[in-house]
């Protein structure tokens, strides 16, 4: 109990400082708020009027607690380029981007934690090689400019998969509960639509993952070369334990914490790196959401999107730390 | 230090010759890289809009006819030396706060550290972007955010080192003698952590350059007409289906680049590191 206490106050205290940086981000704009917000036609009283109406006559401290006190009621402020609350499109935005991060997540674990086992079995061979190469490459392509490669030559010239949207134009009128056209697809029972969002999702979330997955991969592959090490192998080995009863029975549980922790941080990341991914597949979702408000200057969309990517980071790490504990109640706080 | 007289010491395999080969080039090409374009990388030339590679545009010419081999070549020094902006103050900024914070120890430590801990969690496109979107799209606001998101990755790492630096016994000599604070410092930690550092910062060069690019990519960070690297590919983009090779060699740039300082960093890693066995 003592360590759910302690990481609940780390999440906390963790919101607390992302508040505090969204809260500076929306301060440093240039220009005073309350003049662009009366407008160039404005008297002196008008502005000294709307200052006081907007808190900005008072000290920075109360500020930062009336932004609190807006975001603990859900006010994110109003979107200047798509004149509606931010809250209303970031609900509207989130499950799209959602869906895709699920499915990236999906690609990276399916390909990172075997093939980190495997190779840190075969420490040293050529199959080993070629896995590090593999990753060695992933960790150096731009996610942005592999999105467009694989959209113009799988997409485009081979025409394997469609190049944009998330769905093909006969669904147009399709409609969830959810917003997870994944999710929708399988509760009304409409496979068609299911498989038809998933054909849409495959070169965006290759895109998106790779990266992540050379990541991955190479901390799985690491994890498991020093578990492979522990007496515990030679032990199971000379009791002639099968290679796959080792690897799979003693090593994989052993090993796959630490990994299992970057995984969940990585979820954070991906969401965050959807700005370079959404825009060129045409998907709905934040990051698109994000570019786009940047580009019109709407800082307190952008300064939500952070807050949003923030808060869904801190509740990944915090279900995978508590998932650790609760699958080994040995506990390993003391990283 | 010493293996540093030697500089090429660490590389084994050709593979790793060849990539450390392609950092100095690639050093190069940023620092003279202007000199010898062929072509200005903004002459704008309608007549030549979109053609294809040949012997006077080796690598083509891009939508408003610009020469993209000279843009890619003066894009090095954009990318490359943002990019070791970022790296060098960053790394001065986080070692600052990482070596004040294992000298004063107790709680300003602790709050240092988790600070530290937090910041380091976010993801730093994000970050940036949101850094960014209050400065205003530029190359400089991209290189600001990126250092803003980055420093606690410096911090914590000097943090470690200078702990276990501090745990060594010369240190309680040095004690005794009563050398003051500054030698400690310079002469003591600093020299100690140089290895260690020097690998994080060949790590950590591909994923700022990635950064960078992709950040210049959405729009944030350079803008065209200036011959970045992410830049040249966003601008590329609408005539991908018919001129790839706009799109092309800027990210091959990008990505032989990134891939090469890995390769090299690995290699630093494999050969140096005493501290952090991590692979």
């Amino acid at each position: 109990m003592h360590y759910f206490f302690q990481r609940f106050v780390f999440s906390l205290l963790s919101l607390f400082i992302l508040t505090l940086i969204t809260f500076l981000l929306s301060q440093v704009v240039p220009g005073d708020p309350a003049i662009v917000a009366a407008g160039p036609n404005a008297g002196a009283e008008k502005i000294e009027l709307l200052r006081s109406e907007m808190g900005l006559d008072k000290p920075l401290t109360q500020q930062f607690l009336i932004y609190v006190g807006k975001l603990a009621q859900g006010d994110l402020g109003k979107s200047w380029f798509t004149h509606q609350p931010i809250l209303e499109d970031l609900i509207r935005e989130l499950p799209p981007s959602l869906e895709l991060v699920i499915i990236a997540m999906v690609i990276n674990l399916v390909i990172s934690l075997p093939l980190g086992l495997c190779s840190a079995r075969y420490n040293d061979t050529r199959f080993d090689s070629l896995v590090r190469l593999f990753a060695m490459i992933g960790a150096g392509l731009p996610i942005f400019w592999t999105a467009l490669i694989l959209q113009n030559v799988i997409g485009g010239e081979l025409q394997l998969l469609p190049i944009a949207g998330r769905l093909s134009f006969e669904y147009r009128a399709f409609e969830g509960y959810t917003g997870f056209f994944l999710l929708d697809g399988l509760i009304l029972g409409r496979l068609d639509v299911f498989f038809d969002a998933l054909k849409h999702l495959i070169l965006p979330a290759f895109s998106l993952s790779l990266l992540f997955t050379a990541v991955g991969l190479r901390i799985t592959r690491t994890a498991m070369i020093s578990e492979f090490q522990k007496d515990y192998v030679l032990l199971a080995r000379t009791k002639a334990a099968s290679e796959p009863r080792i690897m799979f029975k003693h090593v994989f549980p052993n090993g796959a914490p630490p990994s299992l922790t970057v995984f969940g941080m990585q979820f954070g990341w991906m969401l965050g790196a959807t700005v370079l991914v959404e825009e060129i597949y045409g998907r709905p979702g934040i990051g698109r959401y994000a570019v786009k408000a940047v580009t019109q200057s709407d800082i307190h969309a952008v300064v939500a999107v952070v807050l949003v990517v923030g808060i869904v980071f801190l509740l990944a790490n915090l279900v995978v730390d508590l998932l650790l504990y609760i699958l080994n109640p040995r506990g390993r706080m003391d990283k | 230090m010493k293996s540093f007289l030697n500089l090429t010491f660490f590389v084994k395999s050709p593979f790793e010759k060849l990539a450390l080969g392609i950092v100095f080039f690639i050093i190069l090409i940023s620092i003279f890289g202007d000199f010898i374009v062929p072509y200005d990388p903004t002459q704008i030339d309608f007549r030549g809009k979109l053609q294809p590679p040949s012997l006077e545009h080796p690598l083509g010419q891009d939508g408003a006819g610009r020469d993209v081999l000279s843009r890619v070549l003066s894009g090095a020094r954009l990318t490359v030396l943002s990019t070791f902006t970022v790296i060098f103050v960053v790394l001065v900024i986080g070692c600052t706060i990482g070596i004040f914070s294992a000298f004063a120890g107790g709680w300003i430590d602790n709050i240092l550290m988790r600070i530290a801990d937090i910041w380091l969690g976010f993801p730093p496109l994000i970050l940036a972007l949101g850094f960014a979107a209050a400065l205003g799209a530029s190359l400089e606001a991209a290189i600001w955010a990126l250092i803003f998101s980055w420093w606690p990755n410096y911090a914590r790492l000097s943090r470690m080192i200078t702990l276990d630096i501090l745990s060594k016994p010369f240190i309680a000599g040095a004690e005794v003698l009563g050398v003051p604070l500054w030698r400690k410092v310079t002469f003591y930690v600093l020299p100690n952590a140089f290895d260690v550092l020097i690998i994080q910062v060949a790590l950590d060069v591909s994923a700022v350059m990635l950064s960078i690019s992709g950040l210049s990519f959405i729009g944030v960070g350079a803008q065209i007409p200036a011959p970045e690297w992410g830049s040249m590919i966003a601008d590329g983009r609408a005539h991908m289906s018919t001129a790839w090779w706009v799109v092309v060699f800027p990210g091959l740039a990008i990505f032989f680049s990134a891939l090469s300082f890995n390769v090299v960093g690995d290699a630093l890693r494999r050969e140096l590191d005493p501290l952090i066995r991590r692979v």
